[in-house]
């Protein structure tokens, strides 16, 4: 695919030479046309002989009508011919002008109290009658003087064009996590109503998943549907296309996406395009794993498993061999950072609460097994991952630790020291960047993130960005790489779109900085940790774990769970599982 | 003269031999010369005087508003409207500034003397003539009619009759009369109390059918329930029930001067109803006409709701600020804290500021979609703020602190100063619930799903509202100031 060799960057955002992207040039609001003032003013001039009359002092009254004429014809600039709504709408505003004007402003004004008691608002009932007079007035003639200038005066000029009629400039944003959402979200925010700037968002799902609450959905304890918000509703003015991209022309400045089976192929045009493709889940080649193993990334994943779950249990209890309904009851969960320790907590939870239901099922037939090379949760301090490794095993989730995962097969997951038999076997033990990032020619790092500078652009590619987990992002103040996660992705989204406005407009890019807050886990029913970095003290933390940490958990992500819509359906959930036990319809069969 | 049919198209077919605006003039000017004797006979004037200004009054009515007299309700508000304002413009602005009375006796007394005249010019012409001109366009359709129910009208508006006059019965039992039937009514008596409750019903059904096609929200329909309260005073007090009772027609400004509380009464009867009759008149939609899922709103009306609620009360803060300021300068903070059993400056802010925020959102919450444009909306906030005025320190305050409403004339003039605040609040609240309500309606429209809907749930322009403002406004803000 050809790739233009763009100018650099930085000419682009001095606002020099910027190889035909378009900038914005023009304020977003729409300049008033020149007649208005001339009529408003005309017309106060003429109506304020009712004023001038009731006022007893002339320049007074001409003044004020003049004034007010030129505000009533600026606020209510339309095309609308004179009639009695116009006449009775200019009356009735006579009393507003009267109390605001005469009452309290011009009394003020002369250093007198405000007029309103009962003498004071006798003696300007003159004053009330003269507005009212007045405003009607306004309404007749406001109306029929733009009527007379629209027949008989000078034809519009171009100089004062409509926003609509800009060229517009397209701005595609690739991948609906939480990076092109929030990009999308901040474009909005940022543009407003501007209509010389249109978004279009690009996506495989037509949903934003709030992915630290995918475990629960696996564990049962949330409806799918509750943690992701329809991205055609969060957004307001962004043109959301559910389709896959599947490659981009840089000469051409076009994207082209397929939308699904026997649908045309889509050519989307740009102007400037954000890469926010997220990542995959990495199997390290190895294609038995990939084929015997459930993924661990998308919501229909962990409606996947929590099906596949309760499939096993069913299973399970028509089984008499005690090892093959241990074989069915034992589910391993390759990975042990947030993800595999979250869901092997939410399963283990789920798997134990559901055993009510099985009478046929013992305890001690549910095994947990979280398989890891190192200790877990290296993200958190070692205190925090030992301490969820300690309550893990007390709930009865076993570890593998120093192990890994070799090859899978039915029924079957080796790992380097042994075999075990299962029916379950989960994959979060890697990820890795898009690699149609790689696939498209973009320059990438060993991981397969696309390098960008610190401002979040693509160096020496003008109208190329990219943020989150497809991107290797260094912070332009610590000098380290940012990690894949939803909080960083979220910052670097509110970066990238004041950049991407900063850049039409030719103004200086920001650099991207953000301080981690920290990081929460939650290990199972009313257990967590949470490590919580103190505000511009470097390496300091404060470190939370049991109950408390699992209510901040919960208010925490609870409170960043987008929409409010989806706040309330989840802390709906959550109070329902105080009184009833979880659901274990099968809502898939996987057979 | 044939007659109008309106076409698949909603366009009025007509094949008729007599120019329609003709007959519109034709049956104004009928109506305006009865009015006109009413006039004569009410006013004490010459036999043919009044006949000939109804007569001119009438034939210019029906020549300028018949099309917007698309029903009786929206004729009676057109009228009303229209004769306030030829009354004050006439009578009280340019004759009396022609024939130097201004000069020699000043505005009030002019005003005053001409308070004879502000009746008759309603209960005369206004009224009959919209009512009537309203009534020829059911007969004769010039545009499609909008959907009218008579019996959620009739049902809607007996319970806000009913509710309305049970209010009032309580609160009026102390004061021994019912302003509905004041003067024919004594305390104690039975008779009196059914004939008040079945007024009462009768006034509430009559409101459903005149104000079914305009009436869009709960906020509307308390601005037009005022205008109707208004009205029933002009009717009932001033006009029917002297002439029931036998006694002749006195408008003078003297006797309504004496009936200035009754007025207050009114009002708040006007606004009860209002609020019960689009709170039962909107559920009964929802209930019974728009519950399909064809008609569903992608946004449920809890989030309209809580929009609304939110924009009101951000922009109460504004308004409720500047009012504070009034309060404290008029030293009625103070007073205001006696609510909380307290004397402090700061407390009555504090209890001044909770009040603003919560009329703020109940602003919000019965004005949304209401104004198309920043004078729209400035209207309704002064509207607004005048109702609470009525319904804030003439009833509910004195009500809480004492136990009974507090309606003379003299309790209103002493509380003029805070009408003048109640004005200012409304007014930059509404301001600034408009500039909210614009900004997010702005940043929806770029939807055009969103924009459809938009320009089908927002009032149009074309509707009586703006001659409810004159109507309401003028007489809410002249009765207190000309009649003391």
């Amino acid at each position: 695919m050809p790739i233009k060799a763009a100018n650099s960057h930085r000419e682009a955002s001095s606002g020099q030479s910027d190889s035909g992207y378009p900038k914005l040039r023009r304020p977003t609001r729409p300049a008033i046309s020149w007649t208005i003032p001339l009529v408003g003013s005309g017309s106060g001039l003429i109506a304020a002989i009712a004023l001038a009359i009731s006022l007893h002092n002339i320049w007074v009254g001409l003044i004020l009508g003049v004034l007010v004429g030129v505000a009533y014809a600026v606020i209510s600039q339309s095309n609308a011919k004179p009639s009695v709504e116009s006449i009775f709408t200019g009356a009735a505003l006579g009393f507003p002008l009267w109390t605001v004007l005469n009452i309290v402003v011009i009394p003020l004004y002369s250093g007198a109290a405000p007029q309103w008691s009962a003498a004071g608002m006798r003696t300007l009932l003159p004053c009330l009658v003269g507005w009212i007079i007045y405003g009607a007035l306004l309404g007749i003639l406001i109306p029929s003087l733009n009527a007379l200038f629209t027949r008989y005066g000078p034809e519009p000029t171009a100089a004062t064009p409509r926003v609509a009629e800009h060229p517009c400039i397209r701005i595609v944003i690739l991948g609906g996590g939480f990076a092109g959402t929030t990009t999308a979200e901040q474009l909005e925010h940022h543009f407003g109503a501007d209509r010389r700037v249109s978004f279009t968002l690009i996506s495989e799902g037509n949903a934003l998943l709030f992915t630290p609450m995918l475990a629960e959905v696996a564990g049962g304890g949330l409806e799918p549907s509750h943690i992701s918000s329809p991205l055609r509703t969060s957004l307001h003015r962004t043109q959301v296309l559910r389709a896959r991209v599947t490659g981009i022309d840089f000469e051409q400045r076009c994207v082209f996406a397929d939308s699904g089976e026997g649908a045309q192929a889509l050519n989307v045009p740009y102007d400037h395009v954000v890469f926010a493709l997220g990542s995959r889940a990495n199997y390290f080649g190895n294609e038995n794993v990939r084929q015997n193993s459930f993924d661990f990334k998308a919501l229909l994943d962990a409606i996947r498993i929590r099906n596949h779950v309760i499939g096993m249990f069913e299973l399970a209890d028509a089984e008499e061999n005690d090892l093959t309904r241990q074989e069915l009851l034992r589910f391993v969960i390759a990975g042990g950072g947030f993800a595999g320790v979250e869901l092997a907590g939410a399963l283990n939870d789920f798997a134990r609460g559901i055993l009510a239901d099985y009478p046929h099922l013992r305890p001690e037939d549910v095994q947990v097994i979280v398989v890891h090379p190192h200790a877990i949760l290296p993200e958190l301090s070692p205190s925090l991952g030992e301490y969820a490794r300690r309550q893990m095993e007390v709930r009865g989730v076993r570890f593998e630790l120093g192990r890994r995962v070799l090859d899978a097969g039915p029924g079957t997951v080796k790992l380097d020291t042994h075999e075990i038999r299962t029916r379950t076997l989960v994959w979060t033990a890697g990820t890795a960047p898009n690699p149609l990032l790689r696939a498209i020619g973009l320059e990438t790092d060993k991981r397969g993130a696309v390098l960008v500078d610190s401002t979040l652009a693509i160096a020496h590619r003008a109208g190329l960005w990219a943020l989150g987990d497809c991107a290797a992002v260094v912070d332009a103040k610590n000098g380290k790489p940012c990690p894949p996660t939803a909080q960083f992705a979220l910052r670097q989204a509110r970066t990238l779109a004041r950049n991407i406005k900063a850049d039409l407009e030719g103004r200086k890019l920001d650099q991207f900085h953000f301080d981690s807050l920290g990081a929460l886990c939650v290990v199972g029913y009313h257990t967590a940790c949470a490590e919580l970095n103190l505000p511009r003290s470097i390496g300091k933390a404060l470190r939370f774990s049991g109950l408390l940490a699992w209510l901040m958990w919960r208010g925490i992500y609870l409170s960043k769970l987008p929409g409010f819509e989806r706040k309330i359906r989840v802390f709906l959930d959550w109070n329902i599982e105080l009184f009833f036990p979880r659901d274990i319809v099968q809502t898939i069969d996987l057979k | 003269m044939n007659r109008f049919e309106v076409n698949k198209m909603g366009q009025i077919q007509t094949a008729e031999k007599m120019d329609p605006r003709l007959v519109e003039v034709m049956v104004g000017a009928i109506a305006g010369i009865l009015g006109g004797l009413l006039f004569s006979a009410g006013a004490h004037s010459d036999l043919l005087q009044g006949p000939v200004i109804g007569a001119l009054f009438g034939a210019s009515f029906g020549f300028i508003f018949a099309r917007r007299c698309a029903n009786p309700g929206a004729g009676l508000i057109w009228g009303l409207g229209y004769a306030f304002l030829l009354w004050l413009v006439i009578p009280v602005g340019v004759l009396p500034l022609l024939s130097g009375a201004m000069v020699r006796d000043g505005m009030l007394a002019t005003t005053r003397s001409q308070f004879p005249e502000l009746v008759a010019y309603i209960v005369c012409f206004g009224a009959p003539l919209g009512l009537a001109l309203g009534a020829l366009s059911i007969i004769w359709p010039r545009i499609r009619p909008s959907a009218f129910s008579v019996s959620r009208a009739l049902v809607g508006g007996g319970l806000a009759g009913a509710i309305a006059g049970l209010v009032f019965g309580r609160w009026m039992s102390a004061g021994g009369f019912y302003p509905l039937i004041a003067g024919l009514l004594k305390p104690g008596d039975t008779t009196g109390k059914s004939l008040h409750y079945a007024v009462a019903v009768a006034i509430g059904c009559v409101f459903g059918l005149l104000f079914q096609r305009d009436i869009r929200g709960l906020g509307s329909s308390v601005g037009w329930g005022a205008g109707y309260g208004i009205l029933w005073w002009f009717l009932g007090p001033l006009t029917l029930w002297p002439l029931a009772g036998g006694q002749g027609i006195h408008w003078s400004y003297s006797n309504a001067t004496d009936l200035f509380g009754p007025l207050v009464g009114h009002i708040v009867y006007g606004l009860i109803i209002g609020f019960v009759y689009a709170t039962v008149d909107r559920m009964w939609v929802r209930f019974f006409s728009e519950s399909d899922p064809i008609n569903r709103e992608p946004e449920g009306p809890g989030l309209r709701a809580w929009n609304a609620a939110k924009w009101g009360l951000l922009a109460s803060l504004a308004g409720g600020l500047l009012f504070s300021a009034l309060l404290w300068s008029t030293g009625s903070l103070s007073k205001l804290a006696g609510l909380a059993d307290g004397s402090s400056a700061l407390l009555g802010f504090v209890i001044n500021m909770a009040v603003s925020a919560a009329i703020g959102v109940s602003y919000g919450l019965l004005f949304q979609r209401e104004a198309p444009n920043l004078t729209s909306g400035i209207c309704w906030g002064t509207v607004y703020g005048m109702i609470w005025w009525f319904a804030g320190p003439l009833t509910l305050l004195p009500l809480f602190l004492t136990g009974a409403c507090d309606w003379r004339l003299t309790a209103a003039v002493s509380l003029l100063p805070l009408l003048v605040g109640h004005l200012l609040y409304g007014i930059v609240t509404a301001t600034v619930f408009y500039l909210l309500e614009r900004k997010h309606a702005e940043w929806l429209l770029l939807d055009l799903r969103v924009a459809a809907r938009e320009e089908r749930l927002r009032r149009s322009i074309e509707t009586p509202a703006p001659a409810l403002w004159v109507f309401v406004m003028g007489v809410g803000l002249l009765a207190p100031i000309v009649l003391a």
